[in-house]
């Protein structure tokens, strides 16, 4: 069965939601790229990187972590940031598409409000301010001491020098807000108490401000200033605000050559601060974010503890860390490595021995055994399932929207699509699942999901291994357009070789890093990225470094009105 | 368009003005004797849209009679509202007339917005405002909120104030509670001074509102009306610093509540964070914080496992066998929950009435039934009758399959806004349901 219907719609315009043609009568969509074949023979390196016209900028908020990162990093560790000040929508599998897109709401306007001024009374409390005033206020109102801190919070906040009135307005909202509340002094309190109140309102207004909460990059000329590549690079690959160093390059224009920008990307990768971005984008892509979100039956599974949850993600993310900064291994062995990180409550799920010490250690799983790669862990087994069951389904539509970046259709309405329940002849969910998919309207969409999800039937709704289901036998055997595979495992070796797999990790960086989808213009640049991670031995750390230092992250078209 | 303005309207009856004014003379009598809000004027029109998963099981939801009072009864999936019946409005037998192709969008969208879903499933935004915020865009702009969204389980919201504007709901009666009456809420009778702080915040904002203005002009259309949006959510904060600075307000069943559990506390049991949100929201209603809520109980496609049952919700809906009992069980169970809303609304008195009498409550769901993603059949149930501008005690029954359509322009309506139409395309309609309206 040709399998070109499923492929996203790459370089293109997605149109979704507007489908109404359903699973029955399956829509040809443009196939851009079907000779993107990559195997293992070795690849020549594809030259210089193409140059693209750029797509107008568009301005993106930012997410929780890398909120709250900026403000550790802007005022010091255990600031105290509420969680989840304003959800994150996801659009297309990419909360930073969503972070793109909407506006914040009115609410999330006050919460971010509120947590400004609570994190500026931490940072102007007594046990902060001194790391963070260098100077020493002369009195109530000391405008020169306010604007030499000022001038430096501002310039990391925001990520660029202020000019010379938006400092003003800054150190004018502290002096003024000083003098009135110097009048408020309780008797015997030093008016500098009332400096450093005042300073509060200043800080608020830093990072209340669109400047602090949203990225405001819209290049000049066709291309990205210095300041605003400071910013995307850090966000990026440290999932926070740029540092002085990052900065001070930026501002004598180091960014500007060639050779500046490898010299801070060399850094920043080398960087601890580095682990912070992998594990955003792991996070992301893979929508760890909703782990704790599930509900699972703890009378269907009893090791489902509430530690359960985060540990799981917590595999995932060292997991991915390991693969990509601890081995710097080929990236494709995502699907099939053997060597993760198990806690106590894991190392219970998987039936294999825990580590010695508290918390994660090092684990190699039995190299023959059922258990391998991203598909055979807790999170992903468990965030595609049902509280009480597995779902072939909703696997088999991980595998194909997140790991191929294939598109399916949606049911179509006034269908039953029920399953049948559970009987001596059709114990275990293939035999259910059969019946069901003799339904054509059925079974034109659940053939490209079902059998791969199948595949993974052994490893119950929280991850753990099973060999029976209701007493009869479990057959995890199945095929990926038209490869073979047994089990869970060998799936993962499937995956793992499918022509789409390589693209489509490619996609998911750079939609994630241009926060948009990506546009016909960027054909030749994305292509680019392929080879170049081909010819890399797919290094994931290589992947981020050409993308970063190519035109496709620089370039950028002029806003449209 | 236009706005007809109740509280106007009755303060030109009791400044005396001869004129008829459309209103029926016994309620402009009850309003008189006693239901007056504490400032002088009439107790404002609350509106409440509240929304559950996966819709219902028909048979089990559509009431076997029709018509008014002791004509009709409550079906088994209403039965909880028994105590309310004399408050609730039921309409059956209509349909959303949209392409049906999002499961679980498609009929909701046009259904709160008037506009043909778009985006996919758990990805979707809105062609135009929700009901809500076209109600709340005419009722609240004088409120300390112009709407408070709520919800009891994980959800984006189904609240859009337009398009790539999504509101989404608080889930924490903890974080409601501090913002709702935290330290920019003062209860009647409390301190009055004024705290110079307050005049220092404002000049913060404006501070911020200078940065959002100069941007502006450098970007493109989208994201200035981002940014739009960013500044009402400044101007809200804004009202609030005003209205700390004019006082605490004076209504009679206002009160500091308790404050409450968290949602952790609650270990985030849908039913306990609901009933918390409810008691939360009347009170914002009771002291004038807001005038529109909306809750998400049970979002579209949640697969929350209710107690005694053997699988997720939604997966019951389109796997469990025969006539579902366990799915009509949850569906009783989310309405009960609509009932405990509706019950802590009633609970608050407000002059010789309650809180409920001065609201509507629009209650409805993602699909009728769920197996199918079904949006004909469409489940509309309305509790309080707003001030007496919607029939209640009321089952009307379509027998044409009528727009679904007509009934938020009902209530929109009903909520004082002259609306001339709703919806587009083979969803427009112009008409009210006049079974419904209360002229």
């Amino acid at each position: 069965m040709p399998r070109h219907h499923l492929r996203r719609a790459r370089w293109s315009q997605v149109a979704v939601g507007l489908l109404a043609v359903a699973c029955a009568t399956p829509e040809v969509e443009p196939s851009d790229k079907d000779s993107d074949t990559v195997d293992d023979t070795p690849v020549v390196d594809p030259g210089p990187a193409p140059v693209p016209e750029g797509v107008a900028p568009v301005l993106r908020r930012l997410s929780q972590t890398q909120y709250e990162h900026a403000i550790r990093d802007l005022v010091g560790d255990g600031v105290y940031v509420p969680a989840q000040i304003e959800v994150s929508q996801r659009i297309d599998g990419l909360d930073a598409l969503g972070d793109a897109t909407v506006a914040l709401s009115p609410r999330g306007v006050s919460r971010f409000s509120d947590t400004a001024y609570s994190v500026a009374a931490e940072a102007m409390g007594p046990e902060r301010r001194d790391g963070l005033v260098t100077c020493t206020p002369s009195a109530a109102v000391d405008a020169g001491c306010a604007r030499t801190f000022l001038a430096d919070f501002a310039r990391r906040a925001w990520r660029r020098t202020l000019t010379a009135d938006e400092l003003d307005v800054l150190v004018d909202l502290s002096t003024s807000s000083a003098a009135v509340l110097e009048a408020e002094l309780a008797d015997g309190t030093p008016a500098t108490e009332a400096f450093y109140e005042g300073l509060e309102y200043g800080v608020s207004a830093v990072l209340q401000a669109p400047d602090f909460l949203l990225r405001v990059e819209l290049g000049e000329g066709g291309s990205y200033t210095g300041f605003e590549m400071a910013s995307r690079l850090s966000f990026l690959l440290w999932d926070t605000i740029p540092d002085d160093l990052l900065l001070d390059a930026a501002e004598a224009g180091e960014l500007d050559t060639p050779e500046g920008l490898d010299a801070q990307v060399e850094r920043m990768i080398a960087d601890p601060r580095a682990h912070d971005g992998l594990r955003a984008w792991v996070t992301d892509v893979l929508w760890l974010a909703h782990v704790s979100e599930l509900q699972k039956d703890p009378s269907v599974f009893i090791q489902v503890s509430d530690d359960f949850f985060p540990s799981s993600v917590e595999e995932t993310l060292r997991f991915v860390d390991h693969l990509v900064f601890g081995a710097d291994a080929d990236f494709r062995d995502l699907l099939t490595s053997r060597t993760t990180f198990l806690d106590r409550t894991l190392a219970r799920v998987y039936d294999v021995r825990a580590p010695s010490r508290e918390g994660f250690g090092l684990a190699e799983l039995d190299p023959e055994g059922p258990r391998a790669g991203l598909l055979g862990q807790a999170s992903i087994l468990a965030l595609y399932a049902h509280p009480t069951s597995t779902s072939a389904t909703l696997r088999g539509k991980f595998v194909r929207q997140t790991l191929l970046c294939q598109t399916i259709r949606p049911p179509p309405s006034n269908v039953d699509t029920s399953i049948p329940e559970p009987t001596p002849d059709a114990p275990t969910l293939r035999d259910r699942l059969d019946s069901h998919l003799e339904n054509p309207a059925c079974s034109s969409c659940h053939l490209d999901m079902d059998p791969i999800g199948l595949g993974m039937e052994e490893f119950d709704g929280i991850g753990g291994f099973r060999e029976t289901e209701a007493g009869a036998d479990i057959d995890v055997t199945g095929d990926l357009d038209g490869a073979p595979f047994d089990g869970l495992a060998e799936l993962g070796t499937t995956i793992r070789a499918h022509d789409d797999f390589v693209p489509c990790m490619v996609d998911q960086v750079t939609r994630y890093a241009l926060g948009r989808e990506i546009d016909a213009a960027d054909a030749d640049a994305v292509h680019w990225l392929e080879q170049r991670f081909a010819a890399s031995g797919y290094r994931m750390k290589s992947l981020w470094v050409d993308l970063v230092t190519s035109p496709l992250y620089r370039r950028v078209a002029e806003v449209v009105p | 368009m236009k706005h007809i303005d109740r509280r106007a309207v009755l303060r030109g009856l009791f400044g005396g003005a001869a004129v008829s004014i459309g209103l029926p003379p016994l309620e402009a009598m009850m309003n008189a004797s006693g239901t007056a809000w504490a400032d002088g004027g009439n107790f404002p029109q609350r509106f409440v849209l509240w929304t559950w998963g996966n819709g219902i099981v028909p048979g089990q939801w559509v009431p076997a009679e029709v018509g008014e009072g002791d004509a009709w009864k409550l079906s088994p999936e209403l039965e909880p509202l028994a105590a309310l019946k004399r408050k609730v409005a039921v309409v059956t037998g209509t349909e959303v007339r949209a392409i049906n192709s999002i499961p679980h969008y498609s009929g909701l969208g046009p259904f709160l917005s008037g506009f043909v879903q778009i985006g996919e499933e758990g990805a979707h935004t809105s062609g135009g405002p929700t009901i809500d915020q076209v109600i709340a865009e005419e009722i609240g702009k004088d409120t300390t909120f112009q709407s408070i969204e709520t919800g009891a389980y994980y959800s984006d919201g189904l609240a859009f104030r337009g398009p790539n504007q999504p509101l989404p709901p608080e889930r924490d009666p903890a974080v409601l509670f501090r913002s709702l009456f935290g330290e920019a809420f003062r209860a009647p009778g409390e301190d009055t001074r004024i705290d110079p702080r307050l005049a220092l915040r404002q000049s913060v904002l404006d501070s911020v509102v200078g940065r959002i203005e100069s941007l502006q002009g450098r970007l493109g259309s989208s994201d200035k009306a981002r940014l739009d949006a960013h500044l009402t959510g400044i101007r809200e904060i804004e009202r609030r610093i005003a209205k700390l600075a004019e006082g605490p307000p004076d209504y009679e069943s206002c009160a500091r509540p308790a404050s409450p559990l968290s949602r952790e506390q609650l270990a985030e049991d849908p039913f306990e964070v609901h009933a918390v949100m409810a008691r939360l929201v009347a009170m914002a209603f009771a002291c004038d914080q807001t005038r529109v809520a909306s809750h998400c109980f049970i979002r579209p496609v949640g697969n929350y496992q209710f107690p005694g049952t053997t699988e997720g919700h939604h997966q019951l809906t389109h796997n469990e066998p025969g006539d579902q009992p366990m799915v009509h069980a949850n569906t009783v169970k989310q309405i009960e929950a609509l009932a405990t809303f509706c019950t802590a609304l009633d609970e608050v008195a407000e002059g010789s009435e309650t809180l409920l009498d001065h609201t509507i409550v629009l209650g409805t769901s993602d699909v009728s039934l769920g197996k199918t993603h079904a949006i004909d059949e469409w489940p509309t149930v309305i509790v309080g009758s707003g001030s007496g501008t919607i029939r209640t005690d009321v089952h009307y029954r379509s027998t044409t399959k009528e727009n679904a359509l007509k009934v938020p322009l009902t209530v929109i309506r009903a909520m004082g806004i002259a609306r001339p139409s709703f919806g587009k395309d083979d969803g427009y309609t112009e008409d009210s349901l006049g079974a419904l309206e209360k002229v």
